[in-house]
């Protein structure tokens, strides 16, 4: 039986290969598997009659009601140019240090990652914006290019993100399954707000060792990353200059704070503060005039396309898990797990590595939909924190989509680089960053308070 | 063959406006759903109120605008692809790879929805299903009907992509470039 459902696994791996989309290559595959264990007898046909309960199950789930929203506040964000202001502003605040730039484009990254919560955005506004200033400055283009992809993944870690709450909805039933597999049956729970506060210091720590990292390079290397002449402040005094800067960081700062503060507060649910961001960013885009019809009709046809998208991927990840199960997969995947040696050391080690190769093909919601589901339930219920389960796994795909030769934010930058930046800049340069994210990944395995203590000062236990 | 072609192509081009309509009609409900979120939060904390059935009509928008919009995002090519192979595909192969995954991977599951849906729909259509909340909104059967009726609609859009792509294979048509248009607003 379960060959079966190993077999199911492959081809559907093969079947994406092909480029049909995502949503309905799961499910149809998942289909053709099941309709053929029907015929020869091995599949319970009554699994299939679940289906629209499971649809209506996922239509109605209110905690992934928040994604819509946030993708609303995100495009309106991105579609109101807040970019350009930031980057201006903080390059004249850092751009006459030696390296500066470069931490200034990290900090634009995290920001603008942070409040909209879009990588291929991100890396693609960073790169139009930032990356002709930088080579013009004579910054090394692997260095430039490697800061862009980097600071643009952030938004998968840093919360509010939109990845994080598709992650806390499947860890919080992963954990509630793997509790009741063990005979608890007052089981306690994991939400989208102690993801949100379990990734805030992990992703502080990130931006850290990345601006470390060009401060350190700017010192071994300083023809690499040039100062700007001081004439570029063009005599604004260092007063003017810092209610400049306190003028454009405060509307994202404080949405982002005000959009946290209130999930981690408890005073609204992430659905509520997500609508409440997706009002301020409306208002911000009003007050800086960029919000016409035509705008409002772009930003609602695109919210409406990346919410189906999304939560296609969820119903055909949820057909193909239903036949998964059907094979007897699930039992298959517990028992592999469990046989490794090492114990739930082993098996963290084991699903890391498989999540990452994945990772090169598969997008961070396919992964959270199809291998979350199936092998959480078993690492939870091997003692394993899910918080730190969650954090650990959106960093190892963060790495994953910034490792050459696939990692999706390196094709997002070659496609607005200029032509003279040579792919294997791009590749070269992102390296640096791989060994940071790995480097991290390692400080949080050894240190799980990094990202558990928080949520426990926060909410106790 | 001249006004078969022409035939197949207005259809296909009919069922897609179909899709985009529907869409850009239901794409409305996402500033609703801002705002009626909104207004949930200020009467809670302002007025001290809070209705059920507001909350639950959040809901019901959330789940129409992604079902019914399903097939508006597939004919804006904005559903992902695993493209590593796919991008670098001449157009025929591209439009082999529409036409056969639409026939064995989109219709088996869009039908088997469609179909196993109906009565899904139908008998809570019999029993009047209202929602189980206390206060929440009466007419449940409305939403499960969302269900039968995107699964339709994505038929449609699947059938559109199915002609397009044949099109495309008995030289019609040059085919057309397979990049959506907001992929890069992938979280």
């Amino acid at each position: 039986m379960s060959y079966a459902a190993l077999l199911l696994f492959f081809g559907v791996i093969v079947v994406l290969m092909a480029g049909f989309p995502v949503a309905f290559s799961l499910a149809g595959t998942a289909l053709i598997f099941a309709f053929g264990g029907i015929v020869l007898g091995v599949f319970d046909p009554n699994f299939l009659f679940t289906l629209p309960s499971r649809l209506f199950g996922v239509m109605t789930n209110d905690t992934l009601m928040a994604v819509p929203l946030f993708v609303f506040m995100g495009i309106m964000l991105e579609r109101s140019q807040i970019a350009e202001t930031l980057l201006d502003t903080l390059s004249l605040l850092f751009g006459t240090l030696r390296g500066g730039l470069g931490i200034a484009v990290t900090i634009v990254g995290m920001l603008l990652a942070a409040s909209t919560g879009i990588v291929g955005a991100t890396v693609v506004t960073m790169g139009l914006l930032s990356l002709p200033t930088m080579l013009k400055r004579g910054y090394d283009p692997r260095l430039a290019t490697g800061t862009i992809c980097a600071s643009g993944t952030l938004g998968q870690i840093i919360p509010p993100s939109i990845i994080l709450v598709l992650l806390g909805d499947v860890l919080s039933s992963a954990y509630q399954q793997s509790q009741i597999s063990r005979g608890i049956f007052n089981p306690k729970t994991v939400t989208v707000g102690d993801l949100f506060v379990g990734a805030l210091l992990p992703g502080l720590l990130l931006v850290s060792l990345y601006i470390l990292f060009i401060m350190i390079y700017a010192l071994l290397k300083p023809e690499s990353m040039p100062a700007a002449s001081p004439e570029l402040r063009q005599g604004l005094s260092g007063l003017q200059l810092g209610k400049r800067v306190v003028l454009v960081l405060l509307p994202p700062l404080s949405l982002i704070l005000a959009v946290l503060g209130s999930i981690i507060a408890g005073v609204a649910t992430p659905t509520e503060a997500a609508a409440v961001g997706a009002l301020g960013a409306t208002l911000l885009a009003i007050s800086r005039r960029q919000l016409n019809l035509d705008r409002l009709r772009d930003v609602m046809r695109g919210t409406t396309s990346v919410s189906s998208m999304v939560f296609l991927i969820l119903i055909g990840a949820s057909v193909f898990s239903l036949v998964f199960r059907g094979f007897g997969g699930d039992e298959a995947v517990r028992h592999l797990l469990l046989q490794l040696p090492g114990g739930a050391l082993g098996a963290m080690v084991a699903v890391m590595l498989v999540m990452f190769l994945l990772g090169f093909v598969l997008d961070f919601i396919e992964i959270t939909f199809v291998v979350v589901p199936i092998v959480g339930p078993v690492l939870l219920s091997m003692g394993l924190d899910p918080v730190w389960l969650g954090v650990m796994i959106a960093i190892n795909l963060q790495t994953s989509f910034l490792t050459p030769p696939f990692g999706f934010a390196l094709f997002y930058l070659r496609g607005v680089a200029p032509p003279q930046i040579k792919t294997s800049d791009i590749y070269i340069g992102a390296m640096p960053f791989v060994a940071i994210q790995l480097l991290a990944l390692c400080l949080i395995a050894i240190w799980p308070e990094l990202a558990t203590w928080l949520p426990e000062v926060i909410y106790g236990n | 063959m001249e006004n078969f072609t022409a035939g197949m192509q207005s259809l296909a081009t009919t069922l897609d406006k179909i899709s985009q309509r529907s869409g850009e009609a239901i794409s409305w409900l996402t500033l609703l759903m801002v705002t009626i979120t909104c207004l949930v939060v200020l009467l809670r904390y302002v007025f001290d109120l809070g209705w059920i059935w507001l909350q639950e009509s959040v809901t019901w928008m959330h789940a129409m605008v992604f079902m019914i919009g399903a097939a508006f995002t597939m004919q804006r090519e904005d559903h992902v692809r695993v493209d590593i192979l796919y991008r670098g595909m001449t157009l025929r192969k591209q439009a082999w790879v529409n036409l056969l995954g639409t026939l064995f991977l989109l219709f088996p599951t869009t039908l088997l929805i469609l179909f196993s849906s109906l009565g899904y729909a139908h008998d809570s259509w019999n029993y009047r299903e209202v929602s189980q909340e206390a206060g929440g909104l009466q007419a449940l059967y409305i939403l499960k009907a969302v269900i039968p009726l995107a699964a339709t609609l994505l038929t449609l859009q699947g059938l559109s992509l199915a002609l397009h792509s044949v099109l495309v294979l008995i030289g019609v048509t040059p085919g057309r470039e397979a990049t959506g248009t907001s992929q890069e607003l992938k979280p």
